[in-house]
């Protein structure tokens, strides 16, 4: 695509959209309070952001990676990696969770539902997710039983 | 397709590099979702609340962008995304088969149909008037509506395009873009439908 490269054209052209709205398509009568509800506060959150956490340390520990490593191959930023893994009420962004998806050959939606970036409207998943924060611990070694549990939490995310 | 643009910095006042690509993906609907819609509703109701506004309020407001998704995947429908050193700052969809010209000159001709535009929150001066708050960046709007012409010049549709712009827009599709208001289509809440012809829209790029 060959897109005006003339610093004067840019100029008149962002002073004509400064003065409208560029919205098109249609239109809607009201905003439903409880839509907004559903972006600024996401219900069972901190369930499912240890069941997101520890499923992250989990796969990296299964592939035995440093968080460097996995920051290198799912092509994340680490600071953004150090923080998910060490402050539950860190935010990630949607870019990070997709790559990270992507890299761990997961559902992106779901694993955005779990990094509460969307709202979970499936109990299963909830229960799933409770279960598995509950089975799982994040130390050095990854025991049997951990093992199990992730092996069981992944193969339900990507059943669904 | 992913190319490096311009637009305009308003700290600085210089114009900066960005990308404009269509490898839109769910990560950005929900970055738009997430990111800008809160910022949007407090916007729209702090618009709302002033005297003479008359502010309505966009369809894409109340989309569940999740379920855009399966949208991805369609021939006919293609997301362009703008993005400053990864954050996104523009989103458009546009279609090429749902809808054919209707100005009596190229009527039924294929054209490229924008159904969609929006530029995050903080890049609309109105929005952050209203919040208080400077604006970002200028021309994400301009640059997005420019692919769209120049996406139906390559798919050979020759610059023909339409949409069905909202009351508060209509000054800017007809007066700065130079489009053709054909009439208010009463299948679509009476909005008005604008449209392009190749050499309206040889104008718009050339800036004339």
């Amino acid at each position: 695509m060959k897109f005006n490269k003339d610093r004067n054209w840019l100029a008149k052209r962002a002073e004509q959209e400064d003065r409208h709205f560029i919205s098109v398509g249609g239109l809607i009568s009201r905003i439903d309070p409880e839509w907004q509800a559903d972006v600024s506060s996401m219900p069972n959150v901190e369930t499912t952001k240890t069941a997101f956490v520890r499923l992250l340390q989990l796969a990296r520990r299964e592939r035995r990676l440093s968080l460097e490593q996995l920051a290198q191959r799912a092509d994340v930023d680490l600071g953004e990696l150090v923080k998910i893994e060490s402050d539950e009420s860190f935010k990630p962004t949607p870019r990070t969770i997709h790559q990270l998806a992507e890299f761990l050959k997961l559902p992106a939606k779901k694993l955005m539902a779990l990094a509460g970036l969307l709202k979970i409207k499936d109990f299963g998943l909830q229960q799933a997710s409770v279960r598995f924060a509950a089975r799982s611990e994040p130390v050095e070694d990854v025991s049997p039983e951990e093992h199990a549990a992730f092996e069981e939490y992944v193969k339900f995310l990507n059943e669904q | 397709m992913r190319e490096k643009i311009q637009i305009i910095d308003t700290q600085t006042g210089e114009s900066v590099e960005a990308e404009i690509f269509d490898e839109v993906a769910l990560a950005h609907f929900i970055e738009t979702q997430a990111e800008w819609r809160p910022v949007v509703l407090a916007a729209a109701r702090a618009l709302s609340q002033q005297p003479n506004q008359g502010f309505l309020i966009p369809r894409h407001f109340h989309w569940d962008w999740t379920r855009k998704e399966a949208e991805l995947k369609l021939l006919a429908v293609k997301f362009y995304g703008l993005a400053y050193e990864g954050k996104l700052q523009g989103i458009m969809k546009v279609e090429t088969v749902a809808h054919s010209c209707r100005l009596p000159e190229q009527q039924g001709k294929p054209m490229v149909y924008i159904d969609y535009i929006e530029s995050a929150p903080w890049n609309i001066k109105k929005l952050m008037a209203a919040l208080g708050q400077p604006q970002r960046f200028r021309a994400v709007g301009t640059r997005l509506f420019e692919a769209a012409v120049l996406q139906s010049q390559e798919e050979g549709f020759r610059g023909r395009l339409g949409l069905h712009s909202l009351p508060g827009s209509e000054g800017f599709y007809i007066n700065e873009c130079g489009m053709t208001p054909v009439g208010r289509d009463p299948h679509k809440q009476n909005l008005l439908w604008c449209e392009f012809t190749p050499e309206q829209a040889e104008r718009y790029l050339a800036g004339e």
